[in-house]
């Protein structure tokens, strides 16, 4: 039987009992199942003390013990989390916790940034040991974890992932390929905001492996090359743009302990990634994972063989649906196109999110029931360009608006140009993405006068994270018109340098 | 180069990088004391002073660049 307590719970509560096992090393600290299950138990007598009023609860992502002992306490208490990122701008964090309009926050900082809040310093209760009894009436349909990622209007959008999805997925997920052992090392390099870190941290605990994070003031790609060959790391999932940064110090990396890469976030370059193989870590098996956020972290997955890769212009293919989920390309008309044609791809499944976090618009837009051979069913649309070949490998070949990913993060340029129109009321602005040495860099374009951008720039720090502000500003007095009558984007581009 | 001149060139670089008008460091600065160097910037920041100083770090060496001291101390013993 697939669901949450069976599939998620009693298997954590089984790796529990491993007592001395390593469950995280956190900044080079181990702790042992035995001490997370107890930060957990703390967390749950408070939750149980003083509930909060609402299922949806904040979480500031410190990436430390006490936030993932947070996460499982708040789900065997049938509370979901709302990752609020410690680093990202407290207006963009606090538009969130509006928009889901919590009122309990957990977080482990000594001192909160969160104000007008219920807060619970997770850091500083005691211990408590373990018990495995918990409350088994809570419905499927109860949240897990709400994710907000870029929203073209230019407010984040939340992702609702019940319970029914992460059991859904951590079935399929070892269904696949990769079978993880209490004996592996894995990786946990994303952050908390985006959804490859639940694969990241709950499938090792799934199966009583030890995991190994990255602290935030680290640099990334250099602190896990550290990792991999410190601690010998088995496992790990990464996007293809931290290979990219790793690809001039390939010479200087070699991993063979790694049995199982899986690579996701974005498309993987086959040239890239086969040098990565070769050169870094040449014993592991390397897998290429894909899904949207919408669909429970990946929905296919692909075992990249090391001859006849299945590629398209040069990107390595995303294989086939996860177990029960079903993967349907359609063209404008919604209607299924004809085998090996390119159009969007639809999912459906029990691992499909039940929407927006109250957001009936963007629902209507993202979903569809579709009677297909006398069968209903609801389809997630991914926005992904696709197209499936006589074997089912299915090939990602782009995007159908305007959505680009950096570093893994998903951006809507919608978003960003929102908040330059804040900043500029009566000037129009374009945001275009454009690859520069093999990574995506953002060209603000801006219809104003020449003059210097700092001001904005540092407004716009104050909203959006990081990795949404441009690299660049261009000025123009007056934007070039298509025959159309609409900015012509192609002319713009021609300034990029 | 005189540790000096080298914050000087340091706080340019920098300020080019994260889009500030004027970096002021000292040698115990760090990332967090400049506000839009993070992980992501740290990357441009790493290669436009491999760049301009005509060097090149290890990797190993990158997780060693937080300090402004240390960087200093890791550019003088890289163009020895």
């Amino acid at each position: 039987m697939i669901n949450f307590n069976s599939t998620i719970i009693d298997q954590l509560i089984n790796s529990f009992q491993q007592g001395e096992q390593k469950a995280f090393c956190i900044n080079e600290i181990y702790y042992t199942y035995h001490q997370l299950s107890q930060r957990i138990q703390a967390i749950r007598y408070t939750l149980q003390q003083n509930p909060p009023l609402q299922t949806e609860v904040g979480l500031v992502a410190n990436d430390d013990i006490d936030t993932y002992a947070s996460i499982l306490a708040l789900w065997m208490e049938g509370y979901a989390y709302v990752p609020l990122h410690p680093l990202q701008p407290l207006e963009r964090c606090l538009d969130i916790c509006q928009q889901v309009g919590c009122e309990t926050i957990l977080d482990s900082s000594k001192t909160s940034r969160y104000t007008d809040f219920h807060i619970i310093t997770t850091s500083l209760l005691v211990k408590k040991d373990f018990c495995p009894e918990y409350n088994k009436e809570i419905s499927e349909e109860t949240l897990t974890y709400i994710l907000f990622t870029s929203g073209s209007t230019g407010k984040p959008k939340g992702v609702k992932i019940s319970r029914r999805n992460i059991a859904a997925f951590a079935h399929a997920f070892d269904q696949t390929d990769i079978h993880l052992e209490a004996t592996d090392r894995c990786l946990q390099c994303f952050d908390m905001t985006f959804d490859v870190s639940v694969q990241s941290y709950l499938m090792p605990l799934l199966h009583g492996a030890c995991i190994y994070t990255i602290p935030h003031d680290q640099i990334k790609f250099s602190y896990v090359s550290g990792l991999m060959e410190d601690y010998q790391i088995t496992f790990g999932a990464m996007a293809p743009s931290m290979v990219r940064m790793l690809k001039p110090y390939f010479d200087e990396l070699y991993c063979e302990s790694f049995r199982a890469c899986i690579l996701t976030a974005e498309a993987s370059p086959l040239e890239l990634i086969q040098a990565w193989h070769q050169r870094c870590i040449p014993k592991a098996t390397l897998y290429n994972y894909y899904g949207p956020t919408e669909a429970t972290i990946y929905c296919t997955s692909y075992k990249i063989p090391t001859e006849n890769v299945k590629t398209h212009h040069g990107i390595i293919g995303i294989g086939k649906p996860f177990e029960g989920l079903e993967a349907l390309i359609i063209d404008k008309n919604d209607q299924p196109v004809a085998q090996g044609e390119t159009g969007e791809m639809l999912i459906s499944g029990d691992q499909v999110t039940p929407g927006y976090w109250k957001n009936t618009t963007l629902d209507e837009q993202a979903f569809i029931t579709l009677t297909l051979s006398g069968k209903r069913k609801r389809y997630y649309k991914t926005g992904d360009l696709c197209s499936i070949d006589a074997e089912g490998h299915i090939y990602y070949k782009g995007r159908k608006d305007t959505q680009v990913k950096i570093n893994g993060y998903r951006i809507e340029l919608g978003e960003i140009e929102y908040h330059v129109r804040q900043f500029y009321t009566e000037s129009n602005a374009i945001v275009l993405a454009q690859e520069k040495e093999g990574n995506v860099q953002l060209y603000l374009f801006v219809e104003h006068t020449e003059e210097d951008p700092h001001n904005l720039i540092e407004a716009l720090r104050q909203t959006l994270p990081q990795y949404m502000i441009p690299a660049e500003v261009i000025y123009q007095k007056k934007f070039p018109l298509n025959s159309n009558g609409k900015t012509d984007k192609n002319k713009l581009k021609t300034r990029i340098k | 180069m005189e540790r000096e001149a080298i914050i000087k060139k340091l706080q340019s670089i920098i300020a080019e990088v994260v889009k500030l008008e004027k970096v002021e460091l000292t040698e115990d600065s760090t990332a967090n004391d400049v506000k839009g160097w993070d992980s992501l910037s740290h990357i441009a920041i790493i290669a436009q002073i491999e760049e301009s100083f005509g060097i090149k770090f290890k990797l190993r060496e990158l997780a060693k660049l937080k300090k402004v001291g240390s960087i200093i101390d890791l550019i003088i013993k890289k163009q020895e």
